[in-house]
């Protein structure tokens, strides 16, 4: 019968090996405990509600948090959908199959976003209709479809960078801790949870960069009537600006990276 | 001037004054004009890692031709994987020139996307695991095919009733066996009526009756539709009885291409003797290699001497056998495509023939 120490100890030699040996993972997964202890010391600012009203001009946290939730199961398949399906066809060895056929890669990670955000809307509804309940009477049609058009840019523009994180599937195979690290960072650096004015300056500035900001923020103007950021139109400006730039990056990306995976093979993980 | 006869009204003094590449462009003109699917010229594949550099193809040249049913073969790690994966555009080659039905797979990949067929290696757990046979092959025939949605459910169908598996189109695919799954794959790969079809170890899986079922049958279709069907298999049964010529690959290296009975031919086996042991003693084979009638031994399982004339060879075996006291039956036997497949692969450094 097999000894229980030597049991756990060839278990954690295991998954020492297993944890080390797909390295830009590994130091990601260090990176996120590291975040998760910065990040969380802002997150705790946020529940004083006098703080809330000064940066945003409600106090409404409850609709706050509860839209920043609804706006995150669209912006996680958005942003991790593909990654994830690519993953999927990795291990079951049916890339070798779809990337035998003849079509844009580029187009077939954009199609399954949708697909997949469409799917989540399900999920996006409930919550959000939550967030409509507790916003009382505050909310115009007008400000709803406004709200909407914002998330769906915003999910546009979002699954370009969805598409880039697919692709990196291709070249380093294990990513879920890049991944989580990227999405807790997004939570914190978009005004997802907190108050996107309460962020130092320098975390202001790379939130900016990311299309998650806007599309929250004008979402929450619309639907909760808070202040913005900035003017409404130079965050529409912004919004579409950020989707048509990452639209390029994400297509340059995804043929370099498909390339460069070609290089050992997608069947070596 | 034939097409045949292209680069042989180039005289051997012309030709040793151009260079490598122009060489290399004057056989893919002469390709061209024989209309092969798949052309291989010089084709190096080097893996690179920080720790190791594995040369898996090592200047392979290839030539398909169209209609053909070609069998790749190899041990293990040989290197038919990798080129069957270079020709499908998943792999980039490190040097070296290649064609599939007249596109340049480096250049023009989409091009050959649209005119290959694909089963990899292991690819039984490759489909939608809660979507039936039928959904499966749907979503791909139409979604990855671009084939319209009628014009699918009737290949689905033709394809099922060649393959005798109507039956189970309507089963989840995570419901069906290991074979019917791999099954299921092979059919995906013909769904679209491709022009040239890779099936890396298509029966791996499949039991021999459905094993013989699928070869019959895609040696039907390759035949009834002008498919060039390639196929790497270590099955040599399978081998045999399907492909019109055969390939086979060591160490990266191309040793052979030919028909199987030129393949059998070539390792000059025309007579084999079979000694019913499985081993010998040193001495006692060192014995049987010293008579004038026995070219060579191999262990496959069973001893088996190859020979002239085995007739003639046969009592002297038989002395030397009584002489060292074993009293084993020995019999006159075919060779077989796997003696030709263990010769080869056993004596590594034989020369290439390059008939293709």
């Amino acid at each position: 019968m097999p000894n229980p120490v030597k049991l756990f100890y060839m278990s954690v030699w295991r998954n020492l090996l297993t944890m080390t040996r797909y390295k830009a993972n590994f130091v990601f997964d260090l990176l996120s405990s590291v975040l998760f202890g910065f990040g969380s010391l802002i997150f705790v600012m946020a529940f004083d509600t006098n703080i809330l009203g000064n940066m945003i001009g409600s106090t409404n946290y409850v609709a706050f948090f509860i839209i920043g939730i609804s706006f995150q199961s669209w912006q996680g398949t958005a942003l991790w959908g593909s990654a994830g399906m690519f993953q999927g066809e990795l291990s079951s060895g049916q890339i070798d199959y779809t990337f035998s056929c003849p079509f844009s890669r580029y187009w077939y990670i954009a199609s399954n976003i949708a697909a997949s955000a469409l799917q989540s809307t399900l999920f996006f509804i409930p919550m959000f209709c939550v967030a409509l309940y507790f916003t009382n009477t505050t909310v115009t049609s007008l400000g709803l479809f406004l709200g909407l058009m914002a998330t769906m840019v915003s999910v546009a523009a979002l699954a370009q960078l969805g598409a880039i994180f697919a692709s990196l599937v291709l070249k380093y195979r294990q990513t879920t801790a890049i991944f989580s690290f990227f999405n807790f960072a997004f939570q914190l650096l978009t005004g997802m949870f907190v108050p996107f004015q309460l962020l130092p300056v320098p975390l202001q500035m790379v939130g900016y960069t990311l299309p998650i900001t806007f599309g929250i923020d004008l979402m929450r103007c619309y639907v909760m009537q808070t202040r913005s950021i900035m003017p409404v139109e130079y965050e529409w400006a912004g919004l579409f600006l950020q989707l048509i730039i990452l639209s390029v990056i994400a297509k340059l990306t995804v043929m370099y990276l498909e390339k460069s995976a070609k290089e050992q093979g997608l069947h070596y993980l | 001037m034939s097409s045949d006869h292209f680069i042989d009204h180039i005289s051997t003094e012309e030709l040793t004054h151009v260079s490598t590449h122009m060489k290399i462009v004057l056989r893919i003109r002469r390709c061209n004009m024989l209309k092969a699917p798949v052309l291989c010229e010089d084709l190096v594949k080097v893996y690179n890692s920080r720790k190791t550099k594995v040369t898996a193809l090592d200047h392979l040249s290839l030539t398909v031709k169209e209609g053909e049913v070609f069998g790749l073969l190899g041990p293990n790690g040989a290197g038919k994987t990798t080129l069957v994966r270079i020709l499908t555009t998943l792999l980039k080659a490190t040097s070296g020139y290649v064609e599939v039905g007249g596109f340049d797979v480096d250049k023009q990949e989409n091009k050959v996307r649209q005119i290959i067929g694909y089963a990899g290696q292991d690819s039984e757990r490759s489909a939608y695991w809660r979507l039936t046979v039928r959904e499966n092959l749907l979503y791909f025939a139409h979604a990855l095919r671009d084939i319209p949605i009628k014009i699918s459910k009737e290949r689905i169908e033709e394809i099922a009733e060649g393959v005798r598996f109507k039956d189970r189109l309507d089963r989840h695919f995570i419901a069906l066996s290991g074979g019917e799954k791999q099954l299921v794959i092979v059919m995906r790969a013909i769904l679209h009526n491709p022009q040239v079809c890779f099936l890396d170890e298509p029966s791996k899986s499949l039991d021999p009756m459905t094993a013989r079922r699928v070869r019959t049958y895609l040696k039907k279709y390759a035949q009834e539709h002008g498919m060039t069907l390639i196929i790497t298999t270590h099955n040599m049964l399978e081998a045999e009885e399907v492909c019109d010529r055969l390939a086979l690959i060591n160490n990266g290296k191309l040793r052979f291409t030919g028909t199987p009975t030129e393949f059998k031919k070539k390792v000059a086996m025309k007579e084999t003797l079979e000694i019913g042991v499985d081993n010998l003693s040193q001495e006692l084979e060192s014995n049987l290699l010293a008579l004038q009638g026995v070219q060579n031994i191999s262990h496959n399982p069973n001893v088996r001497l190859y020979c002239n004339d085995a007739f003639d060879t046969l009592p002297d075996v038989v002395a030397v056998l009584k002489k060292s006291g074993l009293k084993v039956p020995v019999r006159m036997v075919e060779p077989s495509l796997e003696d030709a497949f263990t010769f080869f692969v056993e004596n590594g450094k034989e020369e290439v023939k390059t008939n293709a």
